[in-house]
């Protein structure tokens, strides 16, 4: 399998690691809402189809990337940056600088 | 000054090796560059930092993921979202930019000691280096001056191409004497030269 | 001349010989030959035994869709079983044994099997090993008891139990475009690729790149189709951005056209290049595969279709062609469609002589016809091969009418004098790689097999894998699916035949008649299935194993489908195909496994490991890390060496290499905010200068891990890990920074490799620093408990905390790594006088314990921080991660395991892992309350101890309890004591 990671490139899936689902917002850290924490911590969709991640590449920028996947076919719909929640970013340039 | 003890030092064997019947594809070197200096910017502040490289080290940094340069003495080549990696010959690059780069764009993290550098060059470079990362070594998906992260099974490496058929590979210490045994292992089939 | 090899002709170098041995026997063959072509053409015809029966086999196929001729190749004292003798480049000094045969291949006792056929049919070992239900071998003892016996006599070739020494590699590549196969059509596609600029690989699981172009005769370009393709393989070797794989077989198929294939680099050389690896595993990430993969042809089933001298004509067309060897004097063809008789006049023109060609059609082309004439044979349409003569070797056929329709015999046999039968009974599109892609095929009426789906994502079809078997078909399909769909296909002089078969698969007429020939599957073994209620074509492979063997069913899937479809009275779409998955044919354990052979993990080590080794050290690995366990001297036992190290450290000093421990620089001005949030304590408060303990919850509220943590300025902060967790914790921390706080501005950068760490300890510790450290005091003012200072060690750079895990007075002294061996030779040297002793892990361990520092061993995973009473660590002034998860009620519970020390009353040694029982009972061990984590000899209380989790914990302290440790048949009485066995006030490390 082939991730396009939105700094690196296409990389082989070897280079990452399956996190987390994505999507799930985790209680403020002050949260007192027990209810809340055990939801956050345990709680999962589980999808059969197009399942929303969060994957770590580990193997090459570390950033985590917010990945859609469909668990039954294994094609990647996106990949963006965790932490942009979704916002494109610019591709690996293939062209030597000048 | 003490010198630094090279992590290489009881197997790197200069010399020509597994010659036989084939010429040198590959020249393997550890380049001991005495500064290695990791860069990070906060969000929005990578033009800032991109700058103060300019200012420190004299490299103009090209925009772009994995964008870099590379001259004799000194090198620098993005890695990661707002992080770069520059590399000097002579030592002090991180106390010079510890002075340039203000705490509000990003920060200055030595790793003069912690990472090891192997130059490999030649025709069997990208050959060579095939066999060990899932990476397109190839010159239009890896630009002249540009750099990647990348891994071997637990080695991380980040890497850049300093030439046409020229590579800066940078491994953490602790792995560089296990790494260094596997390059020169796979690189007996094409022949190989140590600096 | 060998018997049985042409004058002339095929691709063979006939100007040089190549020796080899089969069983023992030498023979010759040429440069070019495989092992196959080799021993037809020295008159061999018997190359194994089959699988269940022991039945003579011989040579089938002329590729890598061999199902009988397996050889097992010897290497020096390796042996490599299974080996496709049609795959097997031969070699000067090949040495090849044949298979499944005892005790030759001539006379073999084990085809006795043969006259118990009925017993040993379908499903023989589900039934068998069952066990009789009635009588006095009842049960399955006596079965398994048989069954050792029944296994040896089935079998393929065995594996040796000697080391491979053979080097294996493994290979990444990227390209544009990946033909896989080499024939005409993958010739044009790779061609019109690479002029269109593409990156492309070419990958030919044969040696000799052309494809069917290398036998078929047929004139390309005004040129023999071979020269043609010779031509078109110089033009690609000579571009830039083409790759060219000869010999490398593409077995698996991948998401996101990720693709596995196996280069077989060194296996025909007689002296491969230094360095050179035997095979090289390649994964090749393409943005577009094109499959020009070819079909396969089909045996017909018929009794005694497995006789030796029995081939598919293809095959024995190649071997004439291609290698020059004529597979029979006098050749039968037996056949269902228009294409064997293409076969047998390339026979004919090679100088076999054909005797008869048998058609199931009753009518038959024109075309056919007059190419039939041309072949000079008797031609004998409506009729059908029912059974074979000889004994090891094919002597004669006979034939019956046969009516295609009802597909029923009639009339009375004739027998027509052979020594080779020419097969066919129709292609098979090689669609396997397309499948393992997520293809679903679709069946062909017209020309009865199984056809790629039109429409793909990420490969493109063409040629004979499509269906289209004319060579005009086959280049302007490739030259199409090299992306140049209108460009001009070089003119060919081929024959005009109609490859759509007769609908018939099987010729039924008493006998054993073959469908899996690896897997000594008949004809029956598949009706039986079917009467004993197998109806899905999965669980008929699975009960007659029908395509499981290592042929993956090559020739014998649509041939098990169509006759079960048969049974069923059903379609041969209805009964369906099954997915082909990987691999695509075998691949070596070795060329998968590659470099990590033997000594698979790379090894990690500190900046002092070679001063270790040259000083005595015995390591041990700690993960990657390799660490010195002791120091021994001469004629000292492993426990006397650590008792030694520890009670000199306590009594004077010691030094030990804490490199390993996890570094990670915490930097920017949300830093001391961050550490807030991910440790129990606070960090904010800390000064500039000092450093803390810290302890880390995972979201859950269970402990993750420990360590201490250095301020080394307003925003650096210097975090310390266990050295089994520096990975975990990082992750942990990157993702609590990138996923859930992206806000913070935070930046973490492992820098464990960045310095060298030694920890100094003992009475005389401090002495000793004073007695090399320059540029800084180290007095109790200067650098009190949890200081740090910076100062320089024989001119290098360090900085020095004052931390204690041992619990003496206690110092780490870091420098850059590059210095470290130099660092702490100057140490070594003013430690000297005092009685300084370098100390490895196990001294380590034996001062944790007697202190009642946790370690991995404590946190693994399932414990709290008040199971290891650190409740002191747990802030009630902030929120933390896993701060509102861990007064969970099963967090809190009173029954909980707990810290504890343990004190041995036998005077005998602990071991980590046993029980802790309140009452013994050895017979019968039960009533564990909990475990012992670690243990070791204390010389401080002169007294085996060890650290437990028990439950009831503090509570206990002072009572009686047991060790229970059934399995190293270890029990004895103990006392639960504090974890805290010396000095626990801290009076010594706070000194």
């Amino acid at each position: 399998m082939i991730i396009t990671c939105p700094y690196c490139g296409p990389r082989d899936s070897s280079e990452f690691v399956y996190r987390e689902e994505g999507g799930r917002i985790r209680p403020d850290q002050a949260s007192t809402d027990q209810a809340a924490w055990n939801a956050y911590v345990y709680d999962r969709v589980n999808t059969a189809g197009e399942h929303d991640e969060i994957w770590q590449h580990s193997g090459g920028c570390r950033a985590h990337l917010r990945i859609v996947r469909n668990t039954v076919t294994h094609r990647i719909v996106s990949v963006a940056f965790a932490r942009d929640h979704g916002r494109p970013h610019e591709r690996r340039k293939a062209e030597t600088p000048a | 000054m003490v010198d630094q003890l090279s992590p290489l030092a009881p197997v790197l064997r200069p010399g020509r090796h597994a010659l036989a019947d084939h010429s040198v594809g590959v020249t393997l070197t550890e380049t001991q560059p005495g500064s290695i200096v990791q860069l990070a910017a906060w969000r929005g502040e990578e033009g800032a930092l991109i700058a103060a490289i300019r200012e420190v080290a004299g490299l103009a940094l090209p925009d772009g993921a994995g964008g870099g340069v590379s001259t004799e003495a000194k090198a620098g080549f993005g890695f990661a979202p707002g992080k770069f990696l520059v590399v000097d010959q002579d030592e002090g690059l991180a106390a010079a930019f510890a002075k340039a780069v203000a705490p509000e764009t990003g920060t200055v993290t030595d790793l003069s000691h912690g990472r090891t550098a192997i130059r490999i060059a030649g025709p069997k470079a990208e050959w060579v280096l095939a066999k060990f990362f899932a990476t397109d070594f190839s010159l239009p998906a890896f630009p002249l001056g540009s750099g990647i992260s990348t891994v071997h099974h637990d080695i991380f490496a980040q890497i850049q191409r300093s030439g046409a058929d020229e590579f800066d590979v940078y491994v953490f210490r602790s792995f560089a004497r296990s790494f260094w045994k596997s390059l020169c292992h796979a690189s007996e089939e094409v022949g190989y030269e140590v600096l | 001349m060998s018997p049985r090899r042409a004058t002339s002709g095929g691709l063979i170098d006939r100007s040089r010989s190549v020796r080899f041995t089969f069983d023992g026997q030498d023979f010759t063959g040429h440069p070019g030959d495989t092992l196959a072509s080799a021993l037809l053409a020295n008159g061999v015809s018997l190359f194994g035994r089959s699988f269940k029966y022991h039945r003579p086999r011989g040579v089938l196929a002329a590729g890598v869709d061999e199902p009988n001729a397996l050889v097992t190749v010897l290497r020096g004292e390796a042996r490599e079983p299974n080996i496709q003798a049609t795959m097997l480049e031969i070699r000067d000094g090949l040495k090849v044994v044949s298979q499944n045969r005892f005790p030759t291949l001539g006379f073999d006792v084990g085809a006795a099997n043969q006259l118990g056929g009925k017993l040993i049919g379908a499903g023989f070992y589900y039934k068998t090993f069952m066990g009789p239900v009635i009588g006095p071998l009842k049960g399955t003892r006596f079965w398994m008891f048989c069954e050792h016996f029944i296994r040896r006599a089935a079998g393929l070739g065995h594996a040796g139990t000697a080391p491979d020494p053979s080097r294996y590699e493994r290979m990444n590549a990227f390209c544009d475009v990946l033909v896989v196969g080499s024939g005409p059509a993958g010739l044009m596609a790779a061609k019109a690729a690479a002029e269109s600029g593409a990156r492309v690989m070419l990958a030919e699981q044969d040696a000799r790149l052309g494809g069917s172009a290398n036998w078929s005769g047929e004139t390309i370009d005004a040129q023999p189709a071979n020269d043609w393709a010779a031509g078109m393989v110089r033009e690609l070797a000579a571009l830039p951005n083409v790759t060219l794989l000869p010999r490398t077989t593409v077995w698996g198929y991948y998401d996101g056209n990720t693709i596995a294939a196996l280069e077989r680099v060194t296996d025909h050389k007689a002296s491969p290049r230094a360095g050179e690896p035997r095979q090289r595993h390649w994964t090749i990430r393409s943005g577009k595969v094109v499959l020009t993969t070819g079909a396969f042809e089909r045996p017909l089933v018929f009794p005694g279709n497995d006789r030796p001298g029995v081939m598919l004509a293809s095959a024995a067309e190649r071997y004439a062609v291609e290698y020059g060897v004529l597979p029979g004097d006098k050749v039968a063809v037996f056949t269902n469609n228009d294409g064997a008789y293409k076969s047998a006049l390339s026979l004919r023109e090679a100088g076999c002589r054909i005797v008869a060609i048998i058609d199931v059609r009753e009518e038959l082309s024109e075309a056919v016809r007059a190419l039939a004439v041309r072949t000079g044979a008797e031609i004998l349409s409506g009729r059908a091969v029912t059974g074979t003569e000889g004994g090891k070797s094919l002597s004669g056929i006979k034939m019956q009418a046969f009516n295609a329709k009802a597909g029923a015999v009639s009339g009375d046999p004739r027998t027509i004098e052979a020594d080779c039968l020419l097969m066919s009974g129709g292609w098979s599109p090689v669609i396997n790689l397309a499948s393992q892609a997520g293809a679903k095929a679709e069946w062909s009426e017209r020309l009865q097999a199984f056809l790629p789906p039109k429409e793909a994502d990420g490969w493109v079809g063409a040629g004979g894998f499509n269906g289209a078997f004319s060579l005009e078909a086959a280049l302007a399909e490739g030259l199409a699916a090299g992306g140049e769909p209108d460009g001009d296909t070089p003119a060919v002089i081929s024959y005009e035949l109609d490859m759509a078969p007769a609908p018939v698969f099987e010729i039924a007429a008493g006998g054993k008649a073959f469908v899996d020939f690896q897997h000594d599957v008949t004809a029956d073994d598949v009706r039986l299935a079917h009467r004993e209620g197998f109806q899905s074509v999965e669980h008929l492979k699975r009960y007659t194993t029908l395509g499981m063997a290592t042929d993956q069913g090559k020739t014998s899937n649509v041939p098990g489908l169509a006759i079960m479809a048969n049974a069923l009275g059903k379609q041969i779409p209805e009964v369906g195909t099954t997915r082909f998955r990987p691999p695509f044919a075998p691949v070596t354990i070795g060329a998968l496994a590659a470099e990590r052979y033997g000594e698979i993990r790379p090894e990690r080590l500190t900046p002092m490991h070679d001063w270790h080794i040259a000083n005595g050290a015995t390591t041990y690995s700690a993960g990657l890390w390799h660490r010195p366990m002791i120091y021994g001297l001469p004629g000292e036992t492993v426990e006397q060496a650590y008792v030694r190290e520890a009670q000199t450290t306590r009594e004077a000093a010691g030094i030990a290499d804490v490199s390993t421990l996890g570094k990670i620089m915490v930097q920017g001005p949300d830093a001391a905010g961050f550490l807030d949030r991910v440790y129990t304590n606070m960090f904010s408060t800390l000064p500039v200068g000092k450093a803390r303990y810290g302890l880390m919850l995972r979201e859950d509220g269970l402990v993750l891990d420990d360590g201490t943590t250095w301020r080394l300025g307003e925003q650096d902060f210097l975090m310390t890990t266990t050295t089994a967790n520096a990975g975990k914790v990082m992750q942990h921390l990157e993702y609590l920074l990138d996923a859930v706080w992206p806000e913070l501005k935070v930046q973490l950068t492992s820098v464990t490799d960045q310095w060298a760490g030694a920890s100094i300890a003992g009475p005389v510790s401090r002495e000793i620093l004073a007695a090399c450290v320059t540029g800084t005091k180290v007095d109790n003012e200067t650098l009190p408990f949890m200081g740090i200072v910076y100062g320089e060690i024989s001119g290098a750079p360090v900085m020095i905390c004052r931390l204690s895990f041992s619990g003496e007075l206690a110092y780490e002294v870091y420098s850059g790594a590059g210095h470290g061996t130099h660092v702490w030779e100057a140490l070594i040297a003013a430690g000297k006088p005092f009685g300084l002793v370098p100390y490895g892990l196990e001294a380590l361990g034996t001062m944790r314990i007697e202190k009642g520092h946790v370690t991995g061993a404590e946190i693994d995973g399932r414990v709290t921080a008040r199971d290891l009473h650190l409740d002191w660590m747990l802030s009630k002034k902030k929120p933390f991660v896993g701060s509102m998860m861990m007064d969970r009620e099963g967090l809190t519970a009173p029954d909980r395991l707990q810290l504890v020390g343990i004190m041995s009353l036998d005077n005998r040694p602990l071991n980590g892992g046993a029980h802790i029982v309140e009452e013994l009972d050895r017979d019968n061990p039960h009533g564990s309350i909990g475990h012992m984590t670690a243990a070791c000899y204390s010389p401080v209380l002169g007294r085996h101890i060890g650290l437990a989790l028990v439950k009831g914990g503090k509570s206990l302290h002072g009572q009686r309890a047991f060790i229970s440790d059934p399995l190293r048949k270890r029990f004895g009485p103990v006392e639960i004591v504090s974890h805290h066995f010396y000095d626990p006030e801290g009076r010594r490390m706070h000194g």
